[in-house]
């Protein structure tokens, strides 16, 4: 598996190890939760957070540690291409979540619920983008 | 779909010695993956890739890739 899958399925299990709980949370909350911004809520994502550049600090070190030669090779050509079209594709994910989240939203909803949206839609947008590295890179396109 | 350009990298390869992937890779810059993926037909490379791999098998260009006319001109009708 070349490195820069590896790293891309690193920064899919810390986003799942993180954001997963935080929005189980979130929606099992959501009933009894303040529409204005609280510090537990805030706590909540400051862990998740947390959690989640742990994982990838840890994970970094350890896939660097285990291959460095491979780790310091610059991206070829292909590495680039993949690169591209997995943000082109995450770019699409995040502008149309944010445009749902900025211009829908605000009409029938408020507070931790547009916060919590906008956050769900960068995660999103996230998981298309390591997602496609993974694909590509599994399916040597 | 059917890839319309194909390659003879592999062959060439094996009649240089048996090059590797990865010493190929290392000849013209690229990863041992991407040469993989070149000789499966599942990515094209860059015009100077492409000139670079036919250049150290001392070949023409159309030696290492062919492209397939007919398939291409079924395509656009």
């Amino acid at each position: 598996m070349p490195y820069r899958e590896k790293t891309a399925w690193l920064s899919l299990v810390a986003m799942a190890l993180a954001f997963v709980p935080y929005f189980a949370i979130v929606v099992a909350q959501s009933h009894s939760s303040p529409s204005s911004p609280s510090l537990r809520q805030l706590g909540l994502f400051a862990i998740a957070a947390v959690v989640q550049m742990a994982i990838l600090g840890i994970g970094h070190l350890y896939l660097t540690h285990g291959s460095p030669a491979e780790a310091r090779i610059p991206p070829d050509e292909r590495d680039v291409a993949i690169m591209r079209r997995s943000i082109s594709l995450a770019y699409y994910v995040l502008i149309t979540g944010m445009i749902l989240v900025g211009c829908v939203m605000p009409f029938n909803s408020g507070g931790w619920t547009i916060v919590n949206a906008a956050l769900l839609m960068i995660v999103l947008a996230e998981v298309v983008h390591y997602g496609v590295v993974v694909v590509s890179y599994r399916r040597q396109l | 779909m059917k890839a319309s350009i194909t390659n003879r990298i592999r062959f060439l390869r094996f009649q240089n010695g048996e090059m590797s992937q990865a010493e190929l890779g290392e000849r013209i810059g690229v990863t041992r993956q991407t040469i993989a993926a070149i000789e499966a037909g599942k990515y094209s490379p860059s015009l100077e890739a492409a000139f670079r791999i036919a250049n150290v098998f001392n070949v023409p260009l159309d030696e290492a890739f062919q492209w397939d006319a007919k398939d291409n001109s079924s395509k656009q009708t």
